[in-house]
């Protein structure tokens, strides 16, 4: 066995175990009670994919698919950024905690004096 | 010839590990009974799976100019991963109406645009748990 057979049949598993993998995200994706759940499961997807093409460019030599790879991550970030987006609205305004702190320090400092 | 088949090796327990990462993260996807649990999950495909495999790729590959674009390829999503995460975790709080059942979130003040809270019982809490369990087993 030379080494380039032992390369091929290494990376070759290794992408067989990635496709399994990937069959096992769309399962999920699709029977995800929410829409977060499938969210999440087309990010992971997504992650996975990346690795089977770099893994292929590596098997069969060609450089170009790096760069592939690439344009995939950032193509699946912004997927993932406008998929979010759809749903929260533009500019979230979360209250202050303050008047609650103060409550509770004056709670406190109130218990103390009547010590 | 046998410092080749060293790096063989490493090569090949780099991207057994790598596998074993993203195995963990698909499994976590489906045990796990709630969203917010499951991103736990798929945080450790998103940055030691793909760290273990493309580390793989590097140490069989050697040194070379593609080699430089996959580390890129890595510290690239290093960086979005978390950023996708956190507005993920920004829809699950602004759209579900029963997060008071997964998450504690009684000191919590209320932002505009959440929908209001429903008040579950604690009976219910605990049959949804178990019901989710059962779900997450099949």
């Amino acid at each position: 066995m030379t080494i380039e057979q032992a390369y091929h049949t290494l990376y070759g598993g290794a992408l067989i175990v990635l496709i399994l993998l990937i069959g096992a995200m769309v399962i999920r994706s699709i029977i995800g009670p929410r829409s977060t759940d499938r969210i999440m499961s087309v990010n992971m997807l997504g992650t996975m994919t990346i690795c089977s093409i770099a893994i292929l460019s590596v098997l069969l030599d060609e450089g170009y698919l790096a760069d592939v790879a690439m344009i995939y991550a950032m193509i699946s970030f912004v997927a993932v950024l406008m998929m979010a987006s759809m749903f929260v609205p533009s500019k979230p305004k979360v209250p202050v905690l303050e008047p609650d702190k103060e409550q509770e320090t004056a709670s406190l400092e109130e218990a103390g004096g009547e010590k | 010839m046998t410092l080749e088949w060293i790096r063989f090796i490493a090569a090949a327990v780099l991207i057994v590990l790598g596998l074993c990462s993203f195995g963990a993260a698909v499994l976590g996807a489906y045990r796990f009974g709630y969203v917010l649990n499951r991103m736990h999950a798929a945080g450790i495909g998103d940055t030691a799976g793909l760290f273990f495999v493309i580390a793989s790729l590097v140490v069989a590959r050697g040194p070379q100019m593609d080699t430089l674009k996959l580390v890129v390829l890595v510290f690239f999503l290093w960086f979005t991963s978390p950023v996708s995460a956190h507005f993920l975790g920004q829809v699950e709080y602004y759209t579900n109406p029963l997060l008071g059942r997964h998450v504690k979130q009684a000191d919590l003040p209320k932002p505009e645009g959440r929908p209001e809270q429903e008040n579950v019982p604690k009976q219910v809490v605990e049959k949804d748990k178990t019901k989710g369990d059962g779900d997450a087993a099949d």
